[in-house]
């Protein structure tokens, strides 16, 4: 659009009002009585009815800065996260762009002594065949594609070790438990990521954002908007309500798979954090860093 | 009544009592779920239905009544090994082991039908309080009141324990029954051969008849309440006995309304309104009569009022996945009650609206029909499948059974559905 004299003078206007509105933001008006304000329409000891307007405009500012944030950090986590959901049902090619099968899962491999563990396989469907593939013979690619490194790639049947955990499987919609026993909610996305020359389980999605992502269209599956993600870190074992207790002897992925079993986290669910997506991405840039350091 | 007790320990301490006594203690141990979802069965719609199949048809649908309570054992005792084996309830099951987008459409479905038939349930309260002669918009906002109170702030087993008491009303059809000198010998000729007609009529009648009787409600009601009370595979034998005994008990119930419509205005046609049916019992069968049957009325109204919006607040909670079970507090499930409140309250609402929005709502009904061979279908396939039970799933002979049940009433659902639809242009 061509810049004309009449919209310069409207971009300037804009501007005057909003430092105005950025100068009513500021606890301005703040007249303090004592240590306790008093309210000057009702005189209940309280805070100052001035104080209390400018704050809430403070506030609607905050609020508007930090969806800005958060939309910039999930824009760019589009380019470095991969979403369990967006992957799922999507089809492997081969490296010279044949169709070998239709992605159904992700097996990663839980023991004690990673936090973070890490996709060993692939699990596909071709035809009637259910394959798995060494995550070797495999490139994951954010938001979700999956290639074939090699037409030759070593295939095999499924099979399943006692510390594996398919993702789509035993994770994807089984319930998550906080350590009081109160159910939290179903996760409704499983978040990886490239980190450590790998690629790592970092989080769950809790938040019905990412329900209504998958019941929507396919074209619209990898539009990450990460906000209540749970560090998987923070994820302590599989528990089945009909096998109480005693799970301190047990591998971590014991119960994976049966029907009724869920999650269960380390803390209550009033200490979990849920990060949002500039959290996450801090926490991925911070990994990151560490991966530089070692390797330069 | 909280949990069931083992059979030792009942056994010990009732080892003085007569060996007829000790069976009943034995049987009220057990009751629960099974009794109260096949009573709320009996609903507001469910014994206009019965009230105008009696009228109608007079005793001839009785053989019907007989078929369907096996449909109605099978699929229970499904739901309620489900619940037990898995401790899990319907709604967690269908998100774990479907599609989400089929998943989530049962539910949409499930909500809107339910929200339906609450309403009906509500105007259910106030048509029998104006039997009474009290106003329904003294009787409805009460009602509200009641039910919310008992269920928010009491624990599983003590709702349960309202629930059975609510239960005891239904004894008043078969003394409505008793009063209307019934021709026993007709009756039981009907209840052990078909007596089947040919016509339209009969079907539509037989169709609604299966739908009052299996309802996805009851389904989900039960596997979660199963669930709630702390059922295991262990205590399960005990479970099983309820859910069997219950859903006879509920469809004895439900062939005492037929018997007892039958007796007083057999061949009168059909009913349109719960309070025709009362004042039709009047002349024939004495002003008492009628007073039971909207003792009978109300108490059904209240127990489904109460069980619809529950079975919706549990799917759907269980669909997300938090917190649900009576037994929490208000703070520490605050979706699940959130929801059953807004159920309860906009339901009130709508049955105490002037003008004809009743019966548009009713409507919803049609959706039930709907989704029923749905939720049947997943049902059958949950409980076939070895990955969810194990060596529960359902054996050879069973799973044929079950079939046949579920294909049976899925497609007279389907045909009822078409018609209905084909009636609207």
């Amino acid at each position: 659009m061509r810049t004309t004299a009449h919209t310069f003078w409207l971009r300037q206007r804009v501007q005057v009002w909003r430092e105005r509105l950025n100068r009513l933001g500021r606890p301005r008006f703040v007249r303090r009585v004592g240590a306790v304000g008093f309210n000057r329409v009702t005189w209940l000891p309280g805070r100052d009815r001035a104080v209390v307007r400018s704050n809430a405009l403070a506030q609607v500012r905050q609020k508007r800065e930090h969806v800005a944030r958060e939309l910039f950090a999930a824009r760019a986590l589009e380019g470095s996260l991969i979403s369990l959901a967006a992957v799922l049902g999507t089809e492997v090619r081969d490296p010279d762009g044949r169709k070998v099968g239709r992605m159904t899962d992700l097996v990663v491999r839980w023991t004690k002594s990673q936090p973070y563990p890490g996709v060993s396989s692939v699990v596909m469907r071709a035809g009637d065949d259910e394959l798995v593939v060494g995550i070797r013979w495999v490139t994951i690619a954010s938001p979700g594609t999956v290639r074939l490194r090699s037409s030759a790639a070593h295939v095999r049947a499924p099979e399943r070790h006692p510390a594996d955990v398919a993702l789509a499987h035993d994770v994807l919609d089984r319930q998550v438990v906080d350590a009081e026993g109160l159910q939290l909610v179903r996760p409704s996305d499983v978040y990886l990521a490239h980190v450590h020359g790998r690629v790592e389980l970092i989080g769950l999605e809790i938040g019905p954002g990412a329900l209504l992502r998958r019941l929507g269209p396919r074209s619209l599956r990898s539009r990450m908007r990460p906000r209540h993600v749970i560090d998987w870190a923070t994820i302590g074992s599989f528990s089945s309500p009909r096998q109480d207790g005693d799970q301190a002897g047990g591998r971590q992925a014991d119960l994976a798979g049966r029907a009724g079993t869920g999650l269960v986290l380390n803390a209550s669910s009033g200490e979990v954090q849920r990060w949002r997506a500039s959290e996450v991405q801090a926490a991925l840039e911070a990994a990151r860093a560490g991966d530089a350091e070692q390797s330069g | 009544m909280s949990a069931v007790g083992t059979p030792a320990s009942r056994a010990g301490k009732t080892r003085k009592l007569p060996r007829g006594l000790q069976g009943l203690l034995a049987l009220l141990a057990v009751l629960g779920p099974g009794i109260i979802s096949a009573n709320a069965g009996n609903d507001a719609g469910g014994i206009i239905t019965y009230a105008s199949a009696g009228s109608q048809f007079g005793y001839r649908t009785l053989f019907l009544m007989v078929l369907v309570t096996v449909a109605l054992v099978v699929v229970q005792e499904m739901c309620s090994r489900l619940g037990a084996y898995t401790g899990e309830g319907l709604g967690a099951l269908i998100r774990e082991q479907f599609p989400l987008r089929s998943g989530a459409t049962a539910m949409a479905l499930l909500f809107i039908a339910n929200a339906g038939l609450t309403v009906s349930e509500f105007a259910g309260i106030g048509g029998a309080m104006e039997i009474f002669g009290v106003s329904r918009y003294v009787a409805v906002p009460v009602a509200l009141i009641g039910i919310w109170g008992v269920t928010v702030m009491g624990s599983y087993s003590r709702v349960q324990r309202v629930f059975l008491v609510m239960g005891l009303v239904f004894l008043t059809y078969p003394i409505a029954a008793v009063l209307g000198h019934p021709h026993w010998g007709t009756v039981a000729s009907n209840l052990l051969l078909p007596h089947f007609l040919h016509s339209k009529a009969f079907l539509f009648l037989a169709v609604a008849l299966i739908g009052t009787t299996i309802t996805p409600y009851m389904q989900f009601y039960l596997t979660s309440a199963v669930v709630d009370k702390g059922v295991t595979p262990k205590t399960y034998k005990g479970e099983r006995i309820d859910t069997v005994n219950g859903a006879i008990t509920g469809n004895v119930v439900s062939i005492f309304i037929i018997i007892a419509t039958a007796a007083a205005i057999g061949g009168t046609g059909p009913l349109t309104s719960i309070g025709q049916a009362a004042g039709a019992l009047k002349p024939v069968a004495g002003a008492a009569a009628s007073q039971l049957f909207a003792v009978g009325l109300l108490g059904a109204s209240l127990l489904a009022a109460t069980v619809v919006p529950l079975s919706t607040a549990y799917a759907i909670s269980e669909t997300a996945g938090v917190e649900r079970s009576l037994s929490r507090t208000l703070r520490q499930a605050p979706f699940f009650y959130g929801l059953f409140t807004v159920q309860l309250v906009v339901g009130a609402a709508i049955a105490l609206a002037p003008g004809n929005l009743v019966s548009l709502v009713i409507n919803a009904q049609v959706l039930n029909g709907f989704i029923t061979p749905v939720i049947l279908a997943y049902i059958l396939i949950l409980a076939n499948r070895r990955s969810v039970l194990g060596r529960a799933a359902n054996g050879p002979m069973f799973r044929a059974v079950a079939t046949v049940c579920v294909g049976v009433v899925s497609i007279l659902s389907a045909v009822v559905l078409v018609q209905t639809v084909a009636g609207w242009f």
